[in-house]
Parts: C-alpha cells; sequence; structure tokens
C-alpha cells in the first residue's frame, strides 16, 4: 500500500506541476523579443502539458483500481440490495433503531482507502505544523481525470477559438477609440494559453490538497487566475470591472474562510485532513487529522452530556482506534459545538464566493466577459464547482446546523439563477445562470446528506456545461461575436454539428430520459440522485419540504430555459439576415472537443447509482454518512441513509423527469413551434421581467450596501488623517512657532529691555552723577557722613535688636 | 579577518569607508561614484551573505557577541551582535540598500552629496540592528536621522522641506521617548541586585543584561516596566508607523525620491518593529503583557485604518504608502498576541503566539521586498510621465507589457497573493490572532476584502484600458535594461520566500522561541499589583 500511494502521488504530481512547467515556458516566451505572434507553439505546448497530465492521472487511477482490487467498483450498495424492503428499511435506518443491520451493511462495503502524505514542510512553530500535503481517495482521482481530460478538450477547442489573436494587429471591436476606430493591438495568443495553463496548475493542486490550508492557498491562485482570465481583453472596461469584482466577490467568501481556519487552526491545531504520521526516530508517531478528531472511525460525533461540547478524539489506541482523551488527560482538546458551527459556516463561506452561491453570486455573470472557453473551463466545469468539491472534502466538518445552511443555500440559489436565466438573451449569460443554479443543486444535494449525489452531480455538469459552453463558443466564432440570441436564429442548418451536440448537452442538463428503460442522459441521474435525497429528507424533516419542492419547480424551470436557448438559437427563421449569412461551421479542432464531451454529457452517468462513476465517487463517502443521522433526540435536524434514499428514487425520479418534460413542452410551445408569442408574456407580466431582468437587484442592493459606504468610510479616514492627525501636528508645530515668536518679543521687548534699561539707566546715571562729581572735598565729606549716618540709621531700623 | 565578530563591524563601516573615499572623486565623475557606491553596498550585501555563513542555525541566542569599553565610566560599551531576528532583518536591508542604490541612477543633483548620504544612512541602520549596548543602538538611530532629513529635504519633491521637517519632528519625538526609558533603565538598573547580573558598579546600557533582569522581575518594578514601554512603545510606534503616529509617512513618502522611498518603505519602518521586539518587549515584559490588548488592538486598526485611506487616495504613490501603515499593522498584531489565561494566570497557547511573532517577522521581510517594489514601480512611471495622479493613467499594459507585468507580480505579493510572500505574513498572523481576541481577529480578517479592493482598483486605473489618458504620452518608453534588472531583483525573491518560507523561519524561529520564553517567565517573575491584574483582557 506504501509504495501505491508513493506512486499515485507521484503521478498526480506530475500532472499537477506539468501546467507550472508549461506556465513559466509559456511566460518567458511571450517576452522573448523577437517572438513569432503567428505561432501556435504555446497552444501545443500548453496541450502537452494539459494532456500529459490527463494521461498521468489516468494512469494512476489504473494504478488505484488494480492497487485496491477494484473494490470500489465492486462494492455493492446496500440500500439497491435490499430494495424489495426498502421503504421500510429506510425509515429504519434513519431513525437509527437498526444498528445492527447497519453494521452488517456497512461490512459489505470495502473499506474506503485514502493516501496521504506531505510534499514539504511550509513551517514548524512548537507542535504546530503547515505543511503542503497530499491527500488521495476515489474523489481526487475522479477529480483530476475529469479537470485534465475537460481541461485538454478545451485547450484543444482555444486553439481554433483564439485563432484570432494570431495576429500582430488585433482589432478589438468593442473597444473604441477617442478618434472614433477601433482599438488595435497585438495579439495575445501566448498570454491566453499562459494562463490557462496557470490556472490548470491551481485547480489541480486544490484538488490534490491534502490540508484545508493549501486548498486556501489554491483557492486564491485559481481566483488570481480567474481574475486574469476575466479580465483578458484589458482594454475593455467591462472586463477589467468584472474581473475585479469576481476577485473581491470571492474575496468576501474568502473572509469567511479565514475566519474557519482561525477557529480550526485554535481549537485543532492541525489543518490536515488525514492523520499524520511522522517518524521521529524509531518511533513512528500518529497525530490525529481533523476529520479522526470529529468523527473518529465511525463518523460519530462525541458531545458532552450537555450537548455544548464536542470531544475531539485524538487519543490512538493499540488496535489504531481512536479515543477521546480522560479529562485529567492535558492532552485532551474539545470545541465547543457552537464553535464548530461557525468554523464550518466560516469554510463555506468560502465555498459560496468560489461556487457563485446566494448571496454572492453576482460576480459570474458578469465573469462572461472573458474569452468562451475561459467560461467553459473556469467558470462551469471546474473553478466554480470548487466549491461544492471543497464542501464535499471538508463534509465530516459539517454538523447538521451547517448542512441545512448549505441546503437552503443551495436551494435559493438553484432557483434565483435559473428564474434569471429565464429572461436573459445574452446566450453566455443564460449558461452563466444555469451555472449558478446548478451549483446550487450541487450544494443542496450536499446539504440535504446526499455526498454522493451533489459530487455525482459536479462530475455530470462539469461534462455538460463545459459542453455548451464550448457550443455557445462555437456559435459565438461562427455569428463573428455576436452573442445576443435575438439576433439568431435558424443556425441549425448552418452549423449542424454545434447545434446537435449543444441539443445533448441540453437534454443532458434538462435531464431527460427515456422513462422505463435504463437509457437516460447523464444529467437525469445526478439530478435524480439530489433530487431523491432532498425528498427523503424532507421525509424526515417535513418541515423543511421545501427542500424538495423548490428543486423541482427549478427542474422544470431548467428545461424551459434551456430548449428556450436552444429553440431560439438553432431553430426558427434567422432574425438578423446579414448576419445568418456570414455564419459557417467552426473549424475540425472546435468540433472535435464538441463530439468528445458530447458522449462524455450523454454517457458519462451511465448506470446511474449502479454505474461506475457514481461508485467510484461514494467509494471514498465519508464514514457514517450512508447510515444517516437521527437529530431527533439533539433537536436537530435528520439526515437521510443510503436505503432511505433509494426508497425516494422512484417518486422523485417521475416527478423530476415530468417537470423536465413539462418545462420542454412549454419551451417549445413558446418558442419553438410559436403558438405563444413571448413577447406577449413579456408585456403581460413587465413588472416580473424587469425585476428578473434586473437580476433580482443584487447589484444595485450590494452597491448601495457595501461598495459607496466603503468609499465613504475610505474617504473619512483620509480626511481625519489630513484634518485631524495632520491638523494636530500643525497645531503644535504653529504653538512652537506662536512661543517662539513670543520668546522673540519677550527676548528683543523684556529681557533686552531690561538689559537695555538696565544700560540706559546706568549710563544716564553716570551722566547725572557726573554733577556730583565737583572735585570739592567738603562735598565729598558731606556725602560720606550722610551717608554713614543713613546706614546705620537704616541698619538699627532693620535690626533693632542687633 | 571575517569572523562572525568582526564581521558585524564590517558590515557597519564598510558603508561608511566607501562615502569616506566618495569625497576624493571629482565634482564631474557622477558615472564613477554612482559605480563606486554601488560597489559599496553590494560589498556590504555579501559581506551579509558571509554572516549568515557564520550563523549557526539552532541556536536561539546571540552570536558573534563583542563588547569594546567605550566611555567606560558609565559603563557604556561598543558591543556587537546578532541572533536571527536582526541577522534576517540585515540581510534585507542590504539587499534593499543595494537595489536602492542601482534605482539612483536617475538621481542628478549634488550626486556626491547624495551617495554619501545614503552610505551613511546604511551604516546607520546596520549599527541599530546589530547594538547590543542601549547608548550605542541610540546613538546609531540618531545618526539615521540626519541623511534621512537631508535625503528627502534636498532631493525630494516639490514639499520636501515641509515632509522632512515632519519626518524630523516625529522621529526626533520618538528619539526623545527613547532617551528617556534609556536613562530610566540605566539609573534603575544602579540596585544591588542589578549589579550581580552587571558584575559591576552603576548602572547599565547593556541590553542583554538589562533583559536578564528584565527577565529575574524583582529589579525592575512593574510600575517602571509600564512607564518604560509606554515610552519605549511610542518611540519605535512612530517608526513603524502605527495609527494615529502614521501621518508622516505618506508625505516623506510621496515627496522622498524613488530610491530614498524604497529605503524608507524597505528598512526603515523595519527599524520600529525591530526596536520592539528586540528592546520594548524584552526590557519591560510585564509592561508588555499589561499594554498587549492595546498594542493588538492598535495593530487592527491600523490593518483596516490604512487600507480605508489607501482606497480614497487619488496619488499613486500616497496610496502605496498607505498600504504600508496597513500592512505594517501585521507586524505589531503578530507580535503582541500574548495571551495570558484569566483562570491560571500563565501563558494559553504559546504556539500560536510564537507563530504571530514568526509571522510578523516574516512580514517585515515580505513588506520589506514588496514595498520598495511597489515604490519602484511607481517611480518607473512617475520618471516618465511626472505625474501620480491615479486618474490620469490607463493602458500602460498595452504600452509597456514588461513593466506591467512585474509590476502585477510586485502587487499581487502586496495583496498577500498565495505563492509570493505577502500571503505568509499576512495569514500566519491572523490564523494566531483567534487565539488572542476573537474579535479582533476577526476585524483583522476583514483586511484581505479591502486589501484586493484598493490595489486591484489601482491596477485597473494605471495598467488596464485602452489608452493612457494623462499628459507627456509620448514619454512613455519601455523600461531600460538597468530598470528590468532592478524589477527582476525584486520579483524573485517575492516568489522565493513566497514558496520556501522557512528561508526565514529557519532563522528567525529559535530567536523567537527563546525570545517568548524569556519574556514569558519575566512576565511571571515580576510581582503583580492587585490592581493592574484585573485589567487584563
Amino acid at each position: 500500500m506504501e509504495s501505491l500511494g508513493n506512486k499515485l502521488s507521484t503521478l498526480l504530481a506530475i500532472a499537477w506541476l506539468l501546467p507550472l512547467f508549461g506556465f513559466v515556458v509559456e511566460v518567458f516566451a511571450m517576452s522573448w523579443p523577437n517572438a513569432n505572434r503567428k505561432s501556435k507553439a504555446a497552444a501545443y505546448f500548453a496541450i502537452f502539458c494539459i494532456g500529459f497530465g490527463f494521461v498521468c492521472s489516468s494512469i494512476a487511477f489504473y494504478e488505484w483500481g488494480e492497487g485496491t482490487d477494484w473494490a470500489a467498483f465492486k462494492a455493492v450498495d446496500h440500500g439497491h440490495s435490499e430494495v424489495a424492503n426498502a421503504a421500510e428499511h429506510g425509515e429504519h435506518a434513519a431513525t437509527g433503531h437498526d444498528d445492527h443491520e447497519h453494521k452488517a451493511a456497512t461490512h459489505e462495503t470495502p473499506k474506503r482507502t485514502v493516501f496521504s502524505g506531505t510534499f514539504y514542510n511550509l513551517a514548524q512553530f512548537g507542535n504546530l505544523k503547515l505543511s503542503l500535503d497530499y491527500y488521495i481517495d476515489s474523489l481526487t482521482l475522479a477529480m483530476f481525470v475529469m479537470v485534465t481530460l475537460i481541461a485538454t478538450c478545451i485547450h484543444i477547442f482555444a486553439t481554433g477559438y483564439m485563432a484570432e489573436e494570431l495576429v500582430d494587429d488585433y482589432v478589438d471591436h468593442q473597444v473604441h477609440t477617442h478618434d472614433g476606430g477601433h482599438f488595435h493591438r497585438p495579439g495575445r495568443f501566448y498570454k491566453f494559453f499562459s494562463y490557462m495553463s496557470l490556472f490548470c496548475f491551481a485547480m489541480l493542486g486544490l484538488v490534490l490538497a491534502g490540508n484545508i490550508f493549501q486548498v486556501f492557498i489554491f483557492w486564491e491562485l485559481v481566483g488570481i487566475c480567474s481574475y486574469l482570465l476575466i479580465g483578458f481583453y484589458v482594454e475593455r472596461h467591462s472586463a477589467s470591472t468584472a474581473a475585479n469584482k469576481a476577485f473581491i466577490v470571492n474575496r468576501v467568501g474568502d473572509f469567511g474562510f479565514i475566519i474557519g481556519l482561525m477557529i480550526l487552526w485554535t481549537s485543532f491545531g492541525t489543518f490536515s485532513f488525514d492523520d499524520q504520521h511522522e517518524v521521529d526516530g524509531n518511533v513512528n508517531k500518529v497525530t490525529a487529522g481533523l476529520f479522526t478528531m470529529v468523527r473518529g472511525h465511525d463518523g460519530h460525533l462525541d458531545r458532552s452530556s450537555d450537548g455544548q461540547t464536542v470531544l475531539l478524539k485524538n487519543e490512538q489506541d493499540v488496535n489504531g482506534e481512536w479515543h477521546v482523551r480522560k479529562e485529567s488527560d492535558p492532552g485532551r482538546k474539545t470545541i465547543t459545538y457552537t464553535l464548530l458551527i461557525v468554523a464550518g459556516l466560516g469554510v463555506f463561506g468560502g465555498c459560496v464566493g468560489k461556487s457563485a452561491q446566494f448571496p454572492l453570486q453576482t460576480w459570474l455573470p458578469d465573469a462572461m466577459e472573458g474569452p468562451t472557453p475561459v467560461s467553459a473551463l473556469v467558470h462551469s466545469a471546474t473553478m466554480v464547482a470548487a466549491g461544492v468539491y471543497l464542501a464535499g472534502r471538508f463534509y465530516p466538518m459539517f454538523v447538521p446546523e451547517v448542512l441545512l445552511t448549505i441546503a437552503y443555500v443551495g436551494c435559493i440559489t438553484a432557483f434565483v439563477g435559473a428564474t434569471i436565466a429565464i429572461v436573459a438573451t445574452d446566450i453566455k449569460k443564460v449558461l452563466a445562470y444555469s451555472t449558478i443554479s446548478q451549483l446550487g443543486y450541487m450544494m443542496l444535494g450536499l446539504g440535504v446528506g446526499g455526498w454522493g449525489a451533489g459530487l455525482f452531480h459536479l462530475v455530470t455538469h462539469a461534462c455538460f456545461k463545459s459542453l455548451m459552453f464550448l457550443c455557445s463558443g462555437s456559435v459565438i466564432a461562427g455569428c463573428h461575436h455576436e452573442q445576443e440570441m435575438t439576433k439568431m436564429g435558424g443556425l441549425l442548418r448552418k452549423m449542424p454539428i454545434t447545434a446537435l451536440t449543444m441539443l445533448v448537452g441540453v437534454m443532458a442538463i434538462a435531464g431527460l430520459a427515456i422513462p422505463g428503460t435504463s437509457i437516460a442522459f447523464s444529467g437525469y441521474h445526478s439530478k435524480d440522485a439530489i433530487l431523491a435525497t432532498a425528498l427523503a429528507y424532507t421525509k424526515l424533516n417535513p418541515i423543511h419540504f421545501l427542500l424538495f419542492l423548490v428543486p423541482l419547480l427549478t427542474a422544470g424551470i431548467t428545461s424551459f430555459y434551456m430548449f428556450r436557448l436552444w429553440f431560439y438559437t438553432f431553430l426558427g427563421k434567422p432574425r438578423d439576415q446579414h448576419l445568418h449569412e456570414h455564419v459557417h461551421e467552426s473549424p475540425w479542432e472546435m468540433t472535435g472537443p464538441l463530439l468528445l464531451l458530447a458522449v462524455l454529457a450523454a454517457g458519462c452517468a451511465i448506470g446511474g447509482e449502479d454505474g461506475k462513476l457514481f461508485k467510484m465517487l461514494t467509494f471514498s463517502e465519508p464514514v457514517g454518512v450512508g447510515q444517516g443521522v437521527d437529530g431527533a433526540a439533539a433537536h436537530t435536524v435528520s439526515l437521510p441513509g443510503h436505503a432511505a434514499i433509494h426508497a425516494s428514487h422512484s417518486t422523485a425520479g417521475s416527478a423530476a423527469l415530468l417537470a423536465a418534460f413539462i418545462g420542454m413542452s412549454i419551451s417549445y410551445l413558446v418558442y419553438g413551434k410559436g403558438v405563444i408569442n413571448p413577447a406577449d408574456i413579456k408585456r403581460q407580466a413587465a413588472s416580473v421581467h424587469a425585476f428578473l431582468a434586473n437580476k433580482w437587484g443584487f447589484d444595485d442592493l450590494y452597491d448601495v450596501m457595501f461598495v459607496k459606504p466603503a468609499h465613504v468610510v475610505a474617504k473619512f479616514a483620509a480626511a481625519i488623517d489630513k484634518f485631524v492627525f495632520d491638523e494636530i501636528l500643525h497645531t503644535f508645530v504653529r504653538m512652537g512657532i506662536a512661543v517662539s515668536k513670543w520668546d522673540r518679543k519677550f527676548d528683543e521687548g523684556v529681557i533686552d529691555g531690561i538689559v537695555n534699561l538696565m544700560g540706559n539707566s546706568t549710563y544716564s546715571l553716570g551722566i547725572s552723577l557726573r554733577n556730583v562729581q565737583t572735585g570739592k572735598i567738603r562735598q565729598y565729606v558731606t556725602f560720606i557722613a550722610v551717608s554713614v549716618v543713613t546706614l546705620f540709621v537704616l541698619l538699627f531700623a532693620l535690626y533693632p535688636k542687633g | 579577518m571575517f569572523t562572525a565578530e568582526t564581521l558585524t563591524s564590517w558590515i557597519i563601516f564598510v558603508p561608511t569607508i566607501f562615502a569616506f573615499f566618495l569625497v576624493f572623486f571629482e565634482k564631474k565623475a557622477v558615472e564613477a561614484m554612482r559605480v563606486f557606491a554601488l560597489a559599496g553596498t553590494v560589498v556590504t550585501f555579501f559581506l551579509s551573505l558571509a554572516l549568515i555563513g557564520q550563523f549557526t542555525v539552532g541556536d536561539g541566542g546571540m552570536q558573534g557577541k563583542i563588547s569594546v569599553p567605550w566611555i567606560a565610566s558609565w559603563n557604556i560599551n561598543y558591543q556587537l551582535g546578532y541572533d536571527g531576528i536582526s541577522l534576517t532583518l540585515v540581510v534585507l536591508s542590504a539587499f534593499v540598500f543595494l537595489v536602492s542604490m542601482l534605482a539612483s541612477w536617475g538621481i542628478e543633483k549634488h550626486v556626491k552629496g547624495y551617495l554619501i548620504l545614503f552610505l551613511i544612512l546604511e551604516t546607520g541602520v546596520m549599527g541599530v540592528f546589530f547594538a547590543l549596548d542601549f547608548f550605542l543602538f541610540y546613538v546609531f538611530w540618531e545618526v539615521m536621522l540626519l541623511p534621512m532629513y537631508f535625503l528627502i529635504g534636498v532631493w525630494g519633491g516639490p514639499r520636501r522641506e515641509y515632509a522632512a521637517i515632519k519626518f524630523f519632528l516625529y522621529t526626533l519625538a520618538g528619539g526623545v521617548l527613547m532617551l528617556i526609558a534609556l536613562l530610566m533603565y540605566y539609573f534603575g538598573s544602579a540596585t544591588p541586585e542589578a549589579m550581580a547580573i552587571t558584575g559591576h558598579s552603576g548602572g547599565s546600557f547593556d541590553l542583554l543584561k538589562l533583559a536578564e533582569m528584565a527577565q529575574r522581575g524583582d529589579i525592575f518594578s512593574p510600575g517602571l516596566q509600564v512607564a518604560g514601554f509606554i515610552l519605549l512603545f511610542i518611540g519605535f510606534a512612530i517608526k513603524v508607523p502605527t495609527f494615529p503616529f502614521h501621518t508622516w509617512l505618506p508625505d516623506a513618502h510621496v515627496e522622498a525620491p524613488t530610491p530614498i522611498s524604497m529605503i524608507l518603505a524597505g528598512v526603515l519602518l523595519k527599524l520600529g518593529g525591530y526596536g520592539i521586539i528586540r528592546i520594548a518587549f524584552p526590557l519591560c515584559p510585564y509592561g508588555a503583557q499589561v499594554a498587549a490588548y492595546a498594542l493588538v488592538a492598535i495593530g487592527v486598526i491600523s490593518i483596516i485604518y490604512g487600507a480605508f485611506a489607501a482606497l480614497a487616495q487619488t496619488d499613486f504613490k500616497r496610496m502605496v504608502a498607505y498600504s504600508s501603515v496597513s500592512h505594517m499593522g501585521y507586524v505589531l498584531l503578530g507580535i503582541a498576541v500574548w495571551k495570558i489565561s484569566e483562570v491560571t494566570g500563565v501563558a494559553e497557547g504559546r504556539d500560536y503566539w510564537l507563530m504571530g511573532m514568526n509571522g510578523a517577522m516574516f512580514q517585515m521581510i515580505a513588506h520589506g521586498v514588496s514595498s520598495p517594489g511597489m515604490f519602484f514601480m511607481v517611480g518607473v512611471i512617475y520618471d516618465r510621465v511626472h505625474h501620480r495622479d491615479l486618474n490620469q493613467f490607463g493602458g500602460l499594459s498595452g504600452l509597456m507589457p514588461n513593466y506591467s507585468g512585474m509590476a502585477a507580480v510586485i502587487f499581487f505579493a502586496g495583496l498577500g497573493l498565495p505563492g509570493l510572500c505577502g500571503f505568509i505574513g499576512e495569514v500566519f498572523v491572523v490564523l494566531s490572532a483567534w487565539n488572542y481576541s476573537k474579535t479582533l481577529a476577526i476585524v483583522s480578517a476583514g483586511g484581505v476584502i479591502l486589501t484586493a479592493g484598493y490595489i486591484l482598483w489601482a491596477l485597473q486605473r494605471v495598467y488596464l484600458g485602452p489608452a493612457y489618458k494623462g499628459p507627456h504620452p509620448e514619454a512613455i518608453t519601455p523600461m531600460t535594461s538597468r530598470e528590468q534588472a532592478i524589477g527582476w531583483l525584486l520579483i524573485v525573491p517575492c516568489f522565493v520566500l513566497g514558496v520556501y518560507p522557512n528561508f526565514v523561519f529557519n532563522y528567525t524561529n529559535d530567536s523567537l522561541t527563546k525570545l517568548v520564553d524569556t519574556l514569558d517567565s519575566g512576565y511571571q517573575n515580576t510581582p503583580k499589583p492587585n490592581s493592574v491584574q484585573t485589567t487584563q483582557k
């Protein structure tokens, strides 16, 4: 096992670091004085790096499978095997009366395998250690394969899409110079691929990270890559503003993330997910990681009798089991339950920012200013899904209250995003809102206890959404950078491959399937998994019934707006004849990736929850999730176990499918067939339309609530410096000057005056005494006599008693 | 010839020797003088590297100590030495002086005088870092003051006289406070108990001995420690600078010529932090602990206040100056997160304090690289277009792509991007703060949003956009090779430190561990008046 761990970490580290190497090479090649701007070398090098990364990831996946005897795929879902009495079983499982059965069930499941270790130490202070680690389980591997594969497709696509940058003189039609012309600049093909490589490095680092601090490091790095790529067209004010907005809004989420980190760091003294092994001399020292401390081996949270304190398991017995230390032990660690909730919410705050969840969703639509391959890779398939990935990775640390928050945030996000997508007319904006909405689904899935379901949707969504973004990119390139759907229409004939692959994507996201058969698009399986979990959850916690109904409704809306997009763009009559005439299908380097991704979008989830993908993911499911949680005793929410979820499948699946068909049908009637004129609806519900078109007013609200006040406070702070602190100093100085002026006056007027006066009076005295200096002896003797007498008189008068 | 004992003196006086020989250069031999002065800084830098070679990692104590009687009747010695704390800062300073000298090629006025003052300034700085005698420390401290005053006042911008006098007054005031504390400790150490430690009659200026006395606890009364700490802290806080003693900084920075701004930000501010770590804390552990909450609060206020003020600036250089106030706030915050349990009265989570201290040291080094970088980047564009109005730039990324790329890296380092140096210091300090105070820790974490705000907004206005909007567009030419070299010199350490922070922690950790131990025992040994104990937070 040891050697397998080393092998895996080496392979994945190569896959992770190659794009960084690519970035460095491309950056230097770019600044080479005579760099040829017409060469595609940078693109090929970037593709090589990420493609080789895919190869390494695949080998790692294979090695892992062989090394673990493909245990993940052999795993039998106990829920499924007992499908006959699933309903009954589910009830039992969820309420926790059936413990022995559960143990039996979990014994069937092979033990999940995690390979973890340290690359190098960042710092160590006393017992506190910060390092760059790796944490490899089946989720890591699945993410690696997914990210590298999709990134490779997108890189190849981008060689076609960004080809117009292969010039010495690129004309940016969206930027006007003051003399009325368009802006000219050298092409930036190299730059684009260097940023893309840097992003791949950061994203893979995030996935590989073995501790939450390391996640944060790469979290920020993907953020800056996103900033650079959104602002790729730096000359466009809208692009640079959108880039700033994306980064700053993400930092708001990171503010929460940091608070979470502070709490974890102070309470646990480690950031490591897994237990850390350290060889100290001959002694093999093991320190508990975060997950062990909170959950131990069975996923159970140990709380003090009053429930206020969580007891952490950081003592290992001879069998390798972890226990809470005794109260007398100075090494005993505890954390208050409230603090654990705050820590969970804080980390989730970071996920809210990165995955564009309500209330920080506003940056993602603006991020569409970046080139379309960026939107496909960064802002739909990988980076924005990182928030979901982290929520999944960090799942053992979330207590039910945090999960409930996650569920509601996801639920609201899914709904808000979908409603805005209905009225958006920019093809990329529709997809952006749809991304927000789908990310909400994933969060919802995680929040209601569907660990596998949420991450399942992450992977399927990555496939079909990157496909759709690339299709939209193909459309945009074909239409000479027209993004408004109101000018499109009837493109099916002109660009059939794009249109049909897009249709695959649309059907996948809408979650279509043929009822009664096992034929279904990937989105059906994953969405069904989420809805089934939500249904099971609402059965256990009836008060939260909205957590099922809203996403169900949203499933219908999703189907509606996605088909609207397709009908709008590809069917009907061309709305702009001039545009239509110049439309052409994209070259092979763009359509090739589309076809490959279409296959993935349709089939990556084959078999649903019995399929390989789902089994692979759930092989790493945190311990205890499968059993569910009974919250009745602790007065919190309950979480459904596998069996309970399985019992809800058929209901949820049919409902979701029905919703999708209804949405699709309405869409067909309105936009495909034209039975109802959308303009009429728009007129009838003008205020609703305006509200949605204004994105629920979030941007305006935040502007008034945060942006403007920040600038006011900033001005205020600057003014305090100028008018208070400096003024105090100036007053002191003025006082000093005034005092010295007084001093001078005093000097010249009083002291000099006295001196002068004395001098003058002495002089005048002398002058006047000249008169007495007569030279007459008798007069002198008289003076002396009078003086002596006077002195004696004075003496006796003052000192009478002698 | 170059043992650890003599290297310290060489590093201090090599710049002065070069300055002395500069006197004999002909006035017209400008280029030769520059090269000669540069050689002086290069030699000093390599000597500082040699000092690293002499350093024993793992030993937290003072190394390479020498002590020669200077004014024996007052027990004043020429006493030098260094540990990990001073070593890292000495190397940083020697590096920043070297880079700033490279950046001084544009100085045309009274070149000889400029170079001589520049080198004397370096001597003063190095002396402060090595001095282990309080009086010697004070002398070097004041030696720095005059060259800086003239460098700002003669070679500065339009309001140079105002800025120079402001700088002078503030620093002088700080120096006077330090002088009072110095005398307090000199006469306070003339007791019989103290003589047992010093081994001679009369008071002592020996910083190590004074620290040892403070650690014993019964020699310096709590009252003396509190009063001494307040005096010393204000004296050093002016230099850091922290809120509310910071307003000299924006003016001094804005008016100073680019290389002098680089030295101000990269080196002189660090002297404040160094003074707090080397003198204020060890001499008054009790006073420091009593004031800890106030210090942490001042640090946090500086972070937030500086960031807000930076957001409001329209002058590019002034914005960078305020970013220094914000970034140096982390230093104070990290130093002061010394938590004493209210129940048991002993230190709680000392490893977190140690982490904060290390973070503060790292932040000083990191800021010592990134901030000169930012000032240099401002200087490059100012030299071309002769204005700094943030609203009158734009489009530089198209006109000067290499320059813009380098500037972006440096500004991202200031923004605290992982992989670059600014991240480690900031995040380590913030992470250590929760143990001390939850509220203040949360407020300090809020700094990340504001920092992103002011830096990205400035980047957008200066580098992005379609066209340059200000005057002298014709003067915008690509970076010269000298400027590129300076840029690279500053960028490389940003990456190295950001990726492998142990380059700093390897040297600082042992010394800081020792410091934390002695401070803690000093506080425990000091008899506590009951009235003060209750004010503990």
